[in-house]
């Protein structure tokens, strides 16, 4: 079903081919749905072959991949929603060539294949610009299209201390003297960071490539290694090499020249409030909020250097003041007096969380009945537009449901074609091959800590929020 | 000389720190003609943060200023004054964007509110970036970087289970928060070739990360699950792990056979069938991490990285500063610029975090002194005299 399309979407008039996987491009192609581009995902009915998003990572319902599990998964929702899907199967040349007829009508290709695959697949910019002249293609991924590691995979785990993060994250160790010292090991954002980091930066080199095209008739290729997209967001670090020889700076959750400023452990299970004083007018304001004002002239805390250096006994006393209150309360008491705090949220928080209610981040999906899912939220982003249209604008595809539409309404291929195609499995609306993903139970999965915790009543608690 | 692709858009920074720097410098990186507008006398906040060159704490010295500015011009402007005022609606009805990260009720004081602003050119984009955004209850929060990154949601998952959430020191919630509202600026004035008109832009710094939660957000509303932080416990792969001059990431991500992982390392006893499976390792997640960690000790980081990729493997390598700076593959990319700043003098730079094949590189014009472009921009272009700037500068305008 297409969705419908407003006149206040900004890429209306725009259709994208989006042959990526995982999370980085794929989400960079829903968030160009919610602007109203015509995104075309191309799945394909082999199991082995498939997005993984629509296999393993789940989260199915309630932990149970249904019939239609490959329409299921969660974070495949949140990736793809909006989006249209016709299979294929890329091994053949027949399909193959569907994709090149394909680029001819669309304005922007996204990919994240390996350098080798695209060029075996006779699908890299240079073969596609031949049927699309102003072609605008980004191609994701690992390290670049050029240079000494060019055909070498990445995945955003291993990817995220490669790009240097790691160097400026990490625990501090303990000491002489019960102090506490730079670490030495490199730690890690998580949650796919380096994908996230991608998908920005390609919507942005996309925005910027459609303004040119519509100036000056060109083409781009985008060549975007996330080797240097988690590089650039580190700059400060790596001009402090390049100035003082400084390397990696692994202070905990400290600041290297602000005091007090951390989380600090709050009443509840893993629960803690982020604290930090920009200045002494802040220090002074936490003293009298803590109710300790004679702190203000303590001379071990007079300012933020010796804050520093004190800075095992000063996280002990705010400690103390904040295990026994909420993280909310914590949060609402330092605000109130105009300081810079705030709950360490959990999703589970950030759900019902009043700032993400009143803003409508998260944005409801309708599935049709067949897909089994309940109606539910979804993440939105981080602009609205006085006047523009930006939003969610349906669930995620169900397998090669616009099998019909692309190649019969948008290309002409025959009904006799299209039959053949069903045959080999090159379209359908199945999974060939493969069966339903395991799944782990909940309490197991407490168990090996791949999750905190899990609500039986979950629908219940956000039903009453 | 920059990229051609935003040749022709003037865009007014009025930004200070990181996030609406940074989503200025991404668009003079992609050509456009950026004008910081500073306040006299103090500048731009980062003007004032550490790290500093040298660590000498001198206003062009900043690290991050010399950083997040690159290819921009500086003039200096009193917004809150009338004679500043107007010079800044010269310059407003010349642009196509202005970036701002005020407080959402200083930008009002200052006349920077869409209203006043479209009132002077229809036409602009105005990219307003908060921690919280322009509405909502926590709009006037007081928020850092560490404080956006715990209200977006998104800090809960970052560090190990057993210690507390843990934050990036380099202020990653204002670059995400800086690369979205470059992407939404152009998206803004890509809607203008049609409508003819400007808009309001309203960026929230932790809605931006908020949107990374693709994972635990469905795991809470699809089955009830709590995501945390990574467990401690487990076989090590996907993990850092010691190696002999640093640590390492093995993965056993990207499709390959377990004896390929077990034949990269190089020790016997990991080509066992038991650790062949997911579940195996699971199972003995604690032997295999043990054989693990002794087969990486025989790995210096550069050689495993290298072998791993040749393997079709996906390894990582936890790089400092200095080794990026001295990364043999992003030389071959062209990654650093030499950038030539009259103050601090020459060094390597990083550029652009795309390649755009058959453009030039990231352009190298170094950060402006402050005020440095402010006669080029009053005098040359609104035909101020240069007496008029002498006059500006006594009633401390400019």
């Amino acid at each position: 079903m297409p969705p419908a399309l407003s006149e206040q979407a900004p890429l209306k008039n725009i259709r994208v081919l989006d042959l990526s996987r995982v999370f980085a491009m794929p989400f960079a192609g829903a968030n160009l749905a919610d602007l109203g581009a015509e995104v075309i995902k191309i799945d394909t009915c082999q199991t082995q072959f498939m997005d993984t998003t629509r296999t393993i990572t789940g989260p199915f319902p309630d932990n149970e991949p249904g019939e239609r599990w490959w329409e299921q998964g969660g974070t495949f929702q949140n990736l793809n929603r909006g989006k249209r899907s016709l299979t294929l199967d890329l091994r053949n040349e027949e399909s193959q060539q569907i994709i090149k007829d394909l680029v001819s009508i669309c304005d922007v290709v996204l990919e994240n294949f390996t350098p080798r695959v695209m060029a075996r697949f006779g699908l890299d910019y240079a073969s596609l610009k031949a049927y699309k002249p102003d072609l605008i293609m980004v191609s994701n991924t690992g390290y670049g299209h050029s240079g000494p590691w060019s055909n070498f995979g990445a995945m955003a785990s291993a990817l995220e201390p490669t790009h240097g993060t790691g160097a400026f994250m990490g625990y501090m160790e303990p000491g002489p003297e019960g102090r506490l010292v730079e670490g030495d090991v490199p730690n890690k954002m998580g949650n796919s960071y380096s994908d996230f980091l991608a998908s920005w930066t390609a919507l942005g080199a996309l925005m910027a490539s459609l303004l040119r095209r519509s100036r000056t008739g060109q083409g781009q290729w985008i060549d975007l290694a996330m080797y240097q997209t988690g590089t650039s967001v580190i700059g400060t670090g790596l001009l402090d090499f390049a100035f003082n020889d400084r390397r990696t700076q692994r202070i905990g959750n400290r600041h290297p020249f602000l005091s007090p400023h951390g989380v600090y452990r709050c009443q509840g299970h893993d629960q803690w409030v982020a604290i930090a004083a920009r200045d002494d007018a802040d220090w002074v304001a936490i003293c009298r909020a803590i109710g300790q004002p004679e702190l203000t002239s303590d001379a071990r805390f007079a300012d933020p250097i010796a804050r520093r250096q004190h800075q095992e006994t000063l996280d002990e006393i705010i400690s103390a003041w904040t295990s026994g209150q909420t993280s909310y309360q914590v949060t609402e008491t330092l605000q109130t007096a105009g300081l810079p705090a705030g709950a360490v949220l959990t999703a589970k928080q950030a759900l019902t969380d009043p700032q993400y209610i009143e803003r409508r981040f998260f944005e409801t999906v309708h599935n049709p009945p067949e897909v089994e899912l309940r109606d539910k939220g979804y993440v939105g982003r981080g602009w609205k537009f006085s006047k523009s249209e930006a939003r969610i604008k349906g669930p995620a595809p169900q397998l090669g449901e616009a099998n019909e539409y692309v190649l019969g309404e948008l290309l002409g291929v025959d009904q006799t074609r299209m039959k053949a195609f069903a045959e080999d499995w090159t379209i359908g609306n199945l999974p060939e091959g493969g069966g339903a993903p395991g799944s782990v139970p909940l309490d197991e999965q407490v168990e090996i800590g791949s999750i905190v915790a899990y609500d039986a009543d979950y629908l219940n608690l956000l039903q009453s929020e | 000389m920059p990229a051609d692709l935003l040749n022709g858009f003037r865009v007014l920074d009025m930004g200070s720190g990181i996030s609406a720097p940074w989503c200025a410098k991404i668009l003079a990186d992609y050509g456009a003609e950026v004008i910081k507008v500073e306040t006299p006398g103090s500048g731009d906040l980062a003007r004032r943060m550490g790290p500093f060159a040298g660590d000498d704490p001198n206003p062009e010295k900043s690290l991050t200023f010399l950083y997040l500015n690159t290819n921009k011009k500086s003039v200096t402007l009193d917004p809150s004054s009338v004679s500043g005022r107007k010079l800044l609606h010269r310059l407003v009805a010349d642009a196509d964007a202005l970036v701002e990260n005020y407080p959402p009720s200083v930008s009002k004081e200052l006349g920077l509110d869409y209203a006043s602003l479209s009132a002077v050119n229809p036409g602009l984009v105005v990219t307003s970036i908060a921690p919280f955004g322009q509405t909502g209850p926590y709009h006037d929060y007081q928020a850092t970087d560490i404080v956006t990154y715990a209200l977006s949601g998104l800090m809960y998952h970052s560090g190990d289970s057993d210690q507390p959430p843990l934050r990036n020191v380099l202020d990653q919630s204002f670059y995400v928060a800086g690369a979205n509202g470059a992407a939404a600026t152009q998206i803004a004035l890509f809607a203008r070739l049609s409508s003819g008109e400007g808009q309001h832009v309203d960026v929230s710094a932790a809605e931006c990360l908020g949107a990374h939660l693709v994972q635990p957000l469905p795991y809470y509303n699809y089955m009830g699950a709590v995501k945390g932080r990574r467990p401690v416990r487990g076989a090590g792969f996907e993990e850092l792990m010691p190696a002999r001059d640093g640590y390492v990431a093995p993965s056993v991500q990207g499709s390959r056979p377990w004896e390929v992982i077990a034949n990269l390392i190089g020790l016997e006893e990991l080509l066992d069938e038991k650790f062949s499976t997911g579940a195996g390792r699971v199972a003995h997640g604690e032997e295999l991490k043990e054989l693990l960690t002794k087969g990486l000790a025989q790995w210096d980081r550069m050689p495993l990285f290298l072998a791993s990729g040749e393997a079709r493997l996906v390894f990582g390598m936890a790089q400092d500063a200095g080794d990026l700076v001295n990364c043999p593959h992003l030389e071959a990319r062209d990654f650093f610029v030499e950038v030539d700043h009259p103050v601090v003098g020459q060094a390597k730079y990083p550029g652009m975090a795309v390649r755009l094949p058959g453009e030039p590189l990231t352009a190298s014009q170094p950060a402006p002194l402050l005020g440095q472009h402010s006669s080029e921009i009053f005098v040359q272009e609104l035909g101020y005299s240069a007496e008029d700037l002498v006059s500006l500068r006594q009633l401390g305008v400019i």
